[in-house]
């Protein structure tokens, strides 16, 4: 404790020093000042520029204080980067008031500063002459937390020796939310996806499975009926295979009724909202692959009814394999949305890539189940759309585009409130 | 109690299982890989009981069950299959059917069922 009261009084004493040189400089700077504005009295084109000059200091000075970024500026020939200037935004953006923060080290605003792994990165950074760019989450001086984008950027002289640094901080805490928000409704949605690609699987693998099953139960059940009340051993056998058959089945249907699927949430929706929220969700995958997105919803479309989240995978799905498809070339990047009123009952979604198109022997086997033109893939995600849009009444088909890539279209039947 | 029985399943393995189990009950039975090739092999009022399966390529079980009483056929239908026991029974039960049996079957329930329907 000692030792730092020691440290901060050095501090206060030295900040006091230079505080005090700077107001020599100042006095000095001045009465220079006017002596030039009396030699130069008569010139009045001097003095007009010398007005436009503090004019122009005086809207920075005005300019820093009151921008909504917090800024301060940094002693940089101290060794313990002290703060010697920091804007009102600063003040309450941190919560620390003026006292508190002039003349103290950057890094230790926070007391012991709370990530000391940051602080060793951005001070390493600085002294090298770089500018430090980064977010993090800090907490005001009332412990609240906030998310701040933090830019400090040397000041050098006219011999290009660093003498202070820049700093601004941004609170992003609002873009941040929206940001972790969208997170999670994605990683929703791809859970919701991963959970319907297993249950589909599963599905399609007990169908499969339980015909060969069949096919012994019944055969072993023919054979003991025939031996009557001969070879009691043969008789035997026979019904260790029935009860092994029927033992197989049971766990194929406890697998099954543990991924049963959950039941549609059916809700008025409205298709170009649907479609907004999930091009939202896909963005960062889309510009992350250099891809743009258009779309080209029509407008006043009648509500449809359906389950959100279900659309939602379908639609997903959709642009996923229409990324995919142009993944292979640079040149196409177009993914075309468009939603319009195929006659007056019927809403209908389209998604038009300009990818590599669909192999003709391809067209017949794209809904089934387990085809895949994929490597990595499970063959899943068509057929589950598929089920899934005419589940709503609605029917999903692909075609091939006139020029190139692909379009698979979807309709989705309008909400009537009221049957007749 | 129906004397005959047609068995309609894509799976062929399946079809000669159910026939060879139903045949040591005296049944007469024949087998169907495909819809169409039980509609184009029996007439509609034809006597005898249909098992039908229902997740088939081409014509599926409902299709088939929709088509057999738009003919005006009254042939009684028990669906078997691999689909989910509480949805599929109620839905065959619906759309006019004896009833539906999970896959693999229980030979003396079939032939439990198949005793109960009335000619």
């Amino acid at each position: 404790m000692k030792k730092i009261r020691k440290v901060k009084n050095n501090l206060e004493e030295k900040f006091r020093q230079q505080t005090d040189e700077l107001r020599i400089r100042d006095g000095q700077l001045r009465q220079g000042a006017d002596r030039e504005k009396l030699g130069a009295d008569r010139e009045r084109q001097g003095a007009d520029r010398e007005k436009i000059a503090e004019e122009q200091i005086y809207i920075r000075t005005k300019a820093i204080e009151s921008t909504l970024d917090g800024i301060f500026i940094i002693d940089a020939k101290k060794p313990d980067f002290p703060i010697i200037y920091a804007n009102p935004s600063f003040y309450s953006l941190t919560g620390f008031s003026k006292s508190e923060i002039i003349g103290k080290s950057y890094f230790l605003l926070y007391g012991i500063d709370s990530n000391l792994r940051v602080s060793e990165e951005i001070k390493k950074t600085l002294r090298q002459g770089k500018f430090f760019h980064g977010e993090m989450l800090k907490f005001k001086k009332n412990g609240e937390k906030y998310w701040c984008l933090l830019r400090i950027a040397p000041i050098r002289d006219s011999k290009g020796v660093i003498t202070h640094y820049v700093g601004t901080k941004t609170d992003t805490t609002l873009m941040k939310q929206r940001d972790l928000e969208i997170e999670e409704q994605r990683e929703e949605l791809l859970h919701v996806t991963r959970v319907g690609k297993l249950a589909e699987f599963v599905s399609s693998l007990a169908h499969e499975i339980s015909q060969p099953l069949t096919a012994i139960l019944s055969y072993a059940q023919a054979a003991q009926r025939m031996l009557k009340d001969r070879e009691p051993q043969l008789r035997e056998i026979l019904q260790y295979i029935i009860n092994d058959d029927q033992r197989a089945a049971e766990v194929i249907r406890r697998l099954r009724s543990l991924l049963k699927k959950n039941k549609p949430a059916f809700e008025t929706l409205d298709i170009n909202t649907l479609t907004n929220d999930t091009v939202t969700l896909i963005m960062p995958h889309i510009i992350a692959k250099n891809k743009v997105i258009k779309l080209e919803l029509a407008g006043g479309l009648p509500l449809i009814h359906g389950d959100r989240i279900q659309l939602q995978q379908v639609l997903l799905n959709l642009i996923s394999n229409s990324l995919e498809a142009m993944e292979e070339s640079k040149h196409s990047t177009d993914l075309i949305i468009k939603t319009s009123l195929k006659n007056a009952g019927t809403i209908m979604v389209q998604v038009k890539d300009s990818g590599c198109g669909i192999p003709e022997e391809n067209m017949k086997k794209l809904f089934a189940h387990f085809f895949t033109s994929k490597p990595d893939g499970l063959g899943m995600g068509l057929s589950i759309s598929r089920s899934i849009v005419e589940a709503h009444g609605g029917h999903l088909e692909a075609m091939n585009n006139p020029d190139h890539g692909a379009t698979f279209y979807f309709t989705i039947p309008v909400h009537v409130a009221n049957k007749p | 109690m129906p004397v005959n029985i047609f068995i309609v399943d894509d799976d062929e393995s399946v079809c000669r299982a159910l026939k060879t189990l139903l045949m040591t009950y005296d049944f007469e039975v024949k087998t169907f890989n495909s819809a169409q090739s039980f509609f184009d092999n029996v007439a509609h009022n034809d006597p005898g009981c249909l098992l039908l399966d229902i997740h088939m390529s081409g014509l599926d079980g409902w299709e088939v069950q929709k088509r057999i009483l738009a003919s005006g056929s009254r042939r009684p239908v028990i669906f078997i299959s691999a689909e989910k026991k509480d949805d599929a029974t109620d839905r065959a039960l619906k759309a006019g059917a004896v009833g539906f049996l999970q896959k693999p079957v229980n030979g003396q329930t079939l032939v439990d069922l198949i005793s109960g329907i009335k000619v």
